[in-house]
């Protein structure tokens, strides 16, 4: 992202926490802090990759940039407003802006409605052109997905995954937004028709100048279409780099893990995979200190009671939260 | 099939081989072919993947070969599953059953279905000793202890008596797997393992079946949609596209130099970590013709780049070399591979 241009999308020290009721009063005990402190900026045309593994948060983040979540704490600044705690119509009018797209179509999508209803939504809500209008544009809609005319009257059960996804991408696009929150678009898709989803995602980022928050957990995938990726865990972001410099230096030590532990399709590559041990702590008890510390096959006893802050590294555009230069 | 050129030498037996399974599944549709004319070796303690995408039939026959079709809907229509001297399509039941958990292990994609929820650890792992290997209650217990700490569960002696919903997605895996190994099988198939896990979780987990295989020798069949998985894990590998086998053999062979303009289709369309970034990705045309309408002929030609008149004609399996065959016409002519 070039100083020069002012970013989109700008999330400052955002929170989220979940209320955990306990006891037979269900008493608010403990929170769950699914986002603890994100930072984050989108510039406009630029797609930001979020990988992490689940219960990271990465869904949560996305969720409280669209606001289908009120976060905690933070702000969401988004072409100059804060949307973090808007409400009412000021955020109906922002949200024409941003849109989702999640990763299982069949359940983003009403059964009962016809595809063409379901497509020309965004319209009823947002009050905008009359039925002859709306019926045009679903046409042109669908033409821009690659799915024929006549799907307009056909029910979402009608199509399979790759379509229903296309279905999806066709209502999100529909106010012409400034970026999309791309939620595991492709996770559910088999392989040959997950390229042709991704095709169409860049060929639309291009067409429309879309901005995207690509959030899933193949980094392979994540890395092909991102410009910039952050590196999720439990909550925080924990790296955050250019798609290529993440890759070829990679600075956090559980970013090194992730990558090494995708598997890669060359049988004839002989790579060290990093095994980490144990499992994602849960974010309800998070560990003290640096939360990947017991992970962490470089953990010393600084990293146990100090939460390392996200810093700047030699690479242009990397910064990274751990103590020490790996 | 042809005879592989192989076979007359000197290649070791097979512990396990398919002939010709045949899997239909009567629906609301009619009869369909689920599994259609499929055929396979597995060597003894290698590991053989299965590969391909959803509804290509790599699961029915893992079922098939455990005869746990759902009934009475899935039927073994033809074909034979040789394991230690019997065929398995028509052994009686009650082989089946000493079979089954005993010299055949399975392990499952969703660990949460595989294990029963109201059952500690304990008791579903001992279950498979008294089953196959002890009468006594208690020698089973100590077995399913040593098992699990064995597939690297902390503290064993405690998660015995725990139940499933209080172990994490990578533990509960792990006792999956513990169950299918407990009887030291000769074969083991499992089907998605870890498709279900995060990333970090399935590098564990991989590597527990690696190191369980090197120390107890069992041979795997690893069904999975994932190539990277099957290039880090197989010797062998089948490519399955709508109920039959378009390609197999070993998975150098095949990575390196596919054969079957399926397998390329599927090799060049994922995005590697090399490949450049923003650049459109090849892509396989249209989709998976549905079950109830296939087209006659080869199953892929409404897909394939390289359809030909001939292509409306049934493929004929052919021998590339001594252990990779291809079914298609015009594997001959196909231009030189790059990934």
């Amino acid at each position: 992202m070039s100083a020069a241009t002012s970013p989109l999308l700008t999330v400052k020290d955002l929170h989220m926490h979940f209320p955990v009721r306990e006891g037979i009063l269900l008493r608010a005990s403990k929170s769950c802090r699914a986002v603890d402190g994100v930072n984050l900026t989108i510039a406009p045309g630029e797609t930001v990759g979020l990988v992490g593994e689940s219960g990271c948060g990465k869904s949560t983040l996305g969720k409280c940039i669209v606001r289908l979540h009120q976060p905690t704490s933070g702000s969401i600044i988004f072409q100059g407003n804060d949307l973090a705690h808007e409400k009412g119509a000021a955020l109906k009018a922002h949200r024409r802006e941003l849109q989702m797209i999640f990763q299982d179509p069949v359940e983003s999508l009403n059964s009962r409605h016809t595809v063409g209803d379901i497509i020309a939504e965004p319209f009823v809500i947002h009050k905008i052109g009359d039925d002859a209008w709306r019926r045009q544009r679903v046409r042109e809609l669908l033409a821009k997905v690659g799915l024929p005319a006549n799907a307009a009257e056909r029910f979402p059960f009608e199509f399979s995954g790759g379509q229903r996804q296309r279905i999806g991408i066709a209502r999100a696009i529909a106010l012409e937004p400034k970026l999309i929150v791309c939620d595991e678009p492709v996770s559910a898709l088999d392989v040959s028709i997950q390229s042709q989803v991704l095709n169409l995602l860049l060929d639309l980022q291009r067409e429309m100048k879309l901005s995207y928050l690509f959030i899933a957990h193949n980094l392979a995938v994540v890395k092909h279409v991102s410009d910039r990726i952050a590196i999720m865990y439990l909550g925080r972001i924990v790296e955050m780099a250019d798609a290529d410099t993440i890759y070829r230096a990679p600075r956090h030590p559980y970013t090194r893990a992730l990558i090494s532990a995708i598997p890669e399709p060359d049988p004839t590559r002989n790579k060290q995979r990093i095994v980490l041990q144990g499992d994602v702590p849960s974010p309800i008890n998070p560990p003290s200190g640096c939360p990947f510390h017991p992970r962490c096959p470089h953990a010393t006893d600084r990293c146990k009671v100090e939460v390392p802050a996200l810093r700047t590294t030699g690479e242009p555009g990397q910064q990274v939260s751990c103590h020490y230069d790996l | 099939m042809p005879a592989s050129p192989a076979d007359s030498s000197t290649s070791e037996q097979p512990v396990l081989e398919v002939r010709n399974l045949v899997t239909t599944f009567d629906t609301d549709a009619g009869r369909l072919t689920a599994v259609d004319g499929v055929s396979f070796q597995v060597r003894r303690g290698r590991t053989l993947g299965i590969v391909g995408e959803s509804g290509c039939g790599k699961s029915v026959t893992a079922f098939s070969i455990m005869r746990l079709l759902p009934q009475p809907m899935g039927k073994i229509a033809g074909g034979q599953v040789l394991f230690d001297g019997i065929d398995l399509v028509t052994a009686p039941p009650e082989e089946m059953l000493k079979i089954r958990g005993g010299r055949i292990g399975m392990i499952f994609q969703e660990p949460m279905t595989a294990l029963n929820p109201v059952h500690t650890i304990g008791r579903q792992l001992s279950e498979v000793f008294l089953l196959h290997r002890t009468q006594d209650k208690r020698e089973a217990l100590a077995l399913s202890i040593e098992i699990l700490g064995k597939v690297g569960i902390p503290s064993p002696e405690v998660r015995v008596g725990e139940y499933p919903h209080q172990l994490s997605g990578g533990m509960r895996q792990r006792v999956v797997i513990a169950m299918a190994l407990a009887c030291k099988p000769s074969v083991v198939i499992a089907d998605e393992p870890t498709t279900a896990l995060d990333v970090t979780i399935q590098a564990q987990i991989l590597e527990l079946m690696q190191e369980l295989q090197h120390e107890m020798g069992m041979a795997i069949v690893l069904i999975t949609h994932d190539l990277g998985v099957i290039a880090e894990m197989c010797d062998d590998v089948v490519v399955m596209y709508a109920g039959q086998v378009a390609e197999a053999g070993p998975v150098e062979r095949i990575f390196a130099a596919p054969s079957h303009p399926y397998t390329r289709g599927l090799l060049e369309s994922i995005p590697r970590l090399a490949t450049p970034r923003k650049t459109r990705l090849k892509t396989i045309e249209g989709m998976v013709p549905s079950l109830a309408d296939m087209p006659v002929g080869c199953r892929y030609q409404n897909r394939c780049p390289y359809r030909a008149e001939i292509c409306a004609q049934p493929p004929p399996q052919e021998w590339v070399d001594d252990n990779h065959r291809v079914a298609c016409h015009r594997w001959r002519e196909l231009p030189s591979f790059q990934a």
